[in-house]
């Protein structure tokens, strides 16, 4: 890693420099909710002043552009008797801007899922080793605990992360081209002053987050509250919609179908991101559906988000960024179905005072 | 000629309109870069809209709008004779549609309304299912060319025909929308069945089920939502009795 | 007009240097290759009852055939292209390299597209995937192998296995039961084993109707006259999931140690390499981590069986 600052005046130019001649996507501000609060998600840009860089937080996470929505996997073309499968999955240089530490912690989290088992998966490699990821610090927003999950900060996964100290970003570079194409531009070599305003930029971040979820031991709670009657509450408010899974960083869960052309000289199989909160993930051959209520399928969300599987080494998967919280029309949120499962407001009102009205 | 992989046969079918638009069977036509092909995979044998000559021997039949005369009712039930698969085709077909609007005033008011006077037979609209037996339903308000094409290539080749089991919020959030009810609008998304590619919440207007319920709605959720952002009970029916399909689950409301 | 010196090159993915621990069949290291199946021809087609039919498929490319090598217990992903893929477990025998043998039940709708397929069909397959039974481990043991209806396919790998190298086991039991007598299979080839190998072979049926002279109960209902070693014993047990508990836990009461007891489970798999999350049971994939799961892992496994 190479540290240099920057002024934000002379960032803006090398943000024009790269937006101007590549494919690129950052936060803008779409429209207002009927708060009058600011709506942003990542869109296409063509200069750096289209760009949100004061944004809050985007509406969706930026797993599309790893693993898109819809992609083919593959292609059978027919010919008499035989066929051949054409698989592609190329991809075309894009620049990513603006990034939160934790999404960038979760594409991290990707590649372990889907680069380091033993199939890694061609499509997602391509996708990730053509982004141009620029990362961009910010304070918390009142519901994000990814400070819980240790994702506040991230020490790789980027080209390039900034930190806003003031006048100017602390860049950290992660790569050879960030660094070359930084080369263009005025920066200097950060001095005692500036590693101490990153300092205290980091502390400040670090003592913002107003929302805490304790997560320690929760892959144990996870298989002992398995038969918890906590599920079923949860579930029986949960809308069965995939709203959660889609706006998520790290929901990679999906669904294969495959089709004939209409010509029928060839067919297509089709991979769509899909979500275990819906009604048929579970469901097999014959109709039998191993997940038929509610409360069973949004466990399961919960259990892949916070307890982990085998193919990531039991690690949660979860980054904290809340964005499922926010989605969710049911108000559902991690925060208060994990408190609610670590009976955590019980301990609060059992612990030292034997009569809890009292207080 | 070379041995294939496959060897598909054409589907001998037939389109039938009772009360609706026609807009469905206008569907149909789009698509126009498939279309040659699409026509390829039908061996049409009665189409008023496209076709003059009327063959009674076909073996699928699409039945598109809702039921509102006994004389269609006794051509629904010759044409379920003669059918080997009965398709529903688009939302009057499947759940009545926005003709059953009529059902909420008595008889002879709608024909006064509309004929002024003159005496014209007129039943409640029913859906199809609610007269013959229905094998297959394509819904939608018109149906969407695209999922009908795939529809058709899977009855040729024999596939899996399945409509989507997940709701429109699925699609939605895919085309990184703005949720409807951030913006202050009641939306049916939640509940009803995607396919359509929430083509109607991108040009933001709330989704009215025009596709029906989705698989294992959770109605007291959704009512509960309704009832959290403070929208009325009547807006909320008027929304859900829009096209008739929800019918099953208003009694969810007292 | 762009300017070069901000262009982010293209990065193509071939040429990929992956670490794999294990035997590179799969074409793991070849990154762009797993999704790619091998072309295989159907050579012949075996109808066994109404519902199951015995596919022999032999893989086009003879280097590919020559690298494809599974162990017993481990599946392929069947794909008919146009409809679909379907995960079958490999019904022959691992030393097999010309052929492969696939036992398929008539169940969704990929499988109702192979019944319409002639000898001569091209199909692709992928893999082997999963794990396998242990059977380089069981040598120097009794085993007990224990099939309820299209069970018996799974394992045919290891009872060739077994034959295979007779010597290093000790007493080779196989108990399988069915509904009905016409849905007992492969049994000349059972009778063969029996003599030739053996292998003893009980079978039970729950409704046995005229004609049928052998044992009549559920599957558990061999155990009665059955003397197990249990110090020097290990069970595989394949068949439809109820049949797991009661199996397993008469097996348990018998003195059997659940980590030597193996079953292989069955889930809707979209991509047979621990990916889309579809056959998840607890926090395992039935793809990567199973088929193949010992007892004990069952039983710490939410919604296993």
């Amino acid at each position: 890693m190479i540290y240099k600052v920057i002024s934000k005046t002379e960032f803006n130019r090398f943000l024009d420099a790269l937006v101007g001649n590549n494919t690129a996507f950052g936060p803008c501000r779409v429209e207002s909710n009927i708060q009058g609060e600011a709506i942003y998600q990542f869109r296409p840009v063509t200069s750096a002043a289209e760009i949100a860089l004061e944004y809050s937080v985007t509406a969706s996470s930026a797993k599309h552009f790893f693993l898109p929505f819809r992609e083919e996997l593959s292609r059978f073309m027919f010919h008499g008797e035989e066929w051949e499968q054409l698989v592609a999955c190329e991809a075309d240089p894009i620049v990513l801007i603006g990034l939160r530490a934790c999404d960038i912690a979760a594409l991290n989290i990707l590649d372990d899922v889907l680069l380091n088992g033993n199939f890694p998966s061609p499509y997602y490699l391509a996708r990730r080793k053509n982004t141009f990821v620029i990362g961009i610090d910010h304070l918390p927003l009142v519901d994000c605990f990814c400070k819980s999950m240790n994702h506040h900060t991230v020490p790789t996964g980027f080209n390039l992360f900034c930190s806003d100290i003031g006048e100017e970003y602390y860049l950290s570079i992660n790569s050879s081209k960030a660094f070359s194409f930084l080369k263009e531009f005025e920066s200097r070599e950060p001095g005692t002053r500036e590693n101490r305003l990153l300092m205290e930029r980091r502390n400040l971040i670090k003592k913002s987050f107003q929302t805490e979820i304790e997560v320690s031991g929760l892959p144990d709670i996870l298989d002992i509250e398995f038969d918890s009657p906590v599920w079923e509450k949860w579930g029986a408010k949960c809308l069965n919609c995939g709203s959660c899974a889609m706006v998520c960083p790290t929901c990679y869960c999906y669904s294969v179908t495959e089709s004939f052309a209409c010509n029928q000289q060839g067919s297509s199989r089709q991979k769509t991101l899909y979500s275990c909160n819906l009604v048929d993930f579970a469901q097999v051959a014959g109709g039998h559906n191993f997940r038929p209520k509610n409360g069973d399928r949004l466990k399961y969300r919960y259990y892949h988000q916070h307890r982990g599987f085998a193919e990531n080494a039991n690690q949660q998967i979860c980054v904290g960024c809340n964005r499922c919280g926010r989605t969710c029309l049911a108000g559902i949120n991690p925060k208060d179905v994990i408190n609610d499962l670590r009976m955590e407001k019980e301990s609060c009102t059992t612990g030292d005072s034997s009569s809890p009205t009292s207080r | 000629m070379k041995q294939t992989l496959y060897t598909f046969e054409k589907l001998k079918i037939a389109s039938f309109d009772f009360t609706c638009c026609e807009g469905c069977q206008l569907q149909l036509t789009n698509r126009e870069s498939s279309l040659p092909d699409f026509l390829e995979l039908l061996d049409i044998r009665t189409f008023r809209e496209i076709s003059d000559e009327h063959h009674q021997d076909y073996d699928i039949a699409l039945i598109e709008g809702s039921i509102s005369r006994s004389d269609e009712v006794e051509r629904l039930r010759a044409i379920r004779k003669q059918a080997k698969v009965v398709i529903a085709f688009g939302t009057c077909a499947c759940f009545g549609g926005i003709n059953s609007l009529k059902n909420r005033f008595p008889p002879e008011v709608c024909s006064n309304e509309v004929y002024s006077g003159m005496a014209v037979e007129t039943l409640p609209v029913r859906k199809v299912s609610d007269i013959v037996t229905v094998d297959l339903s394509i819904p939608g308000c018109p149906v969407t060319k695209e999922e009908v094409e795939r529809i058709m290539v899977r009855l040729v080749t024999g596939s899996q025909i399945a409509l989507p089991s997940y709701p429109v919020c699925v699609e939605c959030k895919q085309q990184l929308n703005t949720c409807l009810f951030e913006l202050g609008e009641l939306c049916l998304g939640p509940i009803t069945r995607g396919g359509c590619n929430a083509v109607c919440t991108t040009g933001k207007t709330p989704c009215l089920g025009c596709r029906g319920a989705t698989e294992e709605i959770n109605m007291a959720a959704f009512l509960e939502l309704v009832r959290h952002r403070k929208f009325s009970p009547e807006e909320c029916r008027e929304k859900l009795g829009f096209y008739n399909a929800f019918e099953a689950f208003l009694g969810h409301e007292t | 007009m762009h300017d070069r010196r901000f262009v982010i090159p293209h990065q193509p993915v071939k040429g990929e240097e992956f670490n794999s621990s294990v035997p590179d069949f799969n074409r793991r290291t070849e990154v762009m290759q797993t999704e790619r199946g091998y072309a295989s021809i159907i050579t012949s087609i075996q109808p066994l009852t109404q519902q199951e039919r015995l596919f022999t498929l032999r893989i086009l490319d003879p280097l590919e055939r020559a690298r494809f090598s599974f162990r017993p217990g481990q599946f392929l992903m069947l794909e008919l292209p146009g409809y679909g893929d379907v995960p079958l477990s490999i019904s022959s025998s691992s030393s097999n390299h010309e052929f492969l043998e696939l036992c398929v039940r008539k169940a969704g709708h990929v499988t109702t597209a192979l019944f319409r397929c002639s000898e001569g069909a091209r199909v692709a397959i992928k893999g082997p995937f999963g794990s396998a039974f242990p059977m380089h481990e069981m040598t120097h043991n009794h085993v007990l192998l224990i099939a309820g209806g299209l069970g018996i396919a799974p394992l045919r790998a290891p009872l060739f296995w077994i034959n295979e190298h007779r010597q290093h086991y000790l007493d080779v039991t196989l108990l399988y039961g069915t509904k009905e007598p016409a849905q007992l299979l492969f049994t000349p080839q059972l009778s063969e084993w029996e003599k030739n190998h053996n292998i003893q072979v009980h079978t039970i049926v729950e409704r046995g109707g005229a004609g049928w002279k052998g044992k009549t109960g559920m599957i558990t209902d061999l155990f009665k006259d059955m003397t197990i070693d249990r110090e020097h014993t290990w069970a595989i047990v394949c068949g439809p999931p109820p049949m797991f508990k009661v199996v397993c836990s008469s097996l348990d009461r018998l003195g059997i140690p659940m980590n030597r007891m193996f079953v292989s489970l069955e889930r809707r798999m979209h991509c047979g390499m621990g990916k889309c999350c579809r056959c998840m049971v607890g926090s395992t994939f039935t793809c990567v981590d199973g088929p193949v799961f010992d007892y004990w892992s069952i039983m710490n496994l939410k919604e296993a069986i």
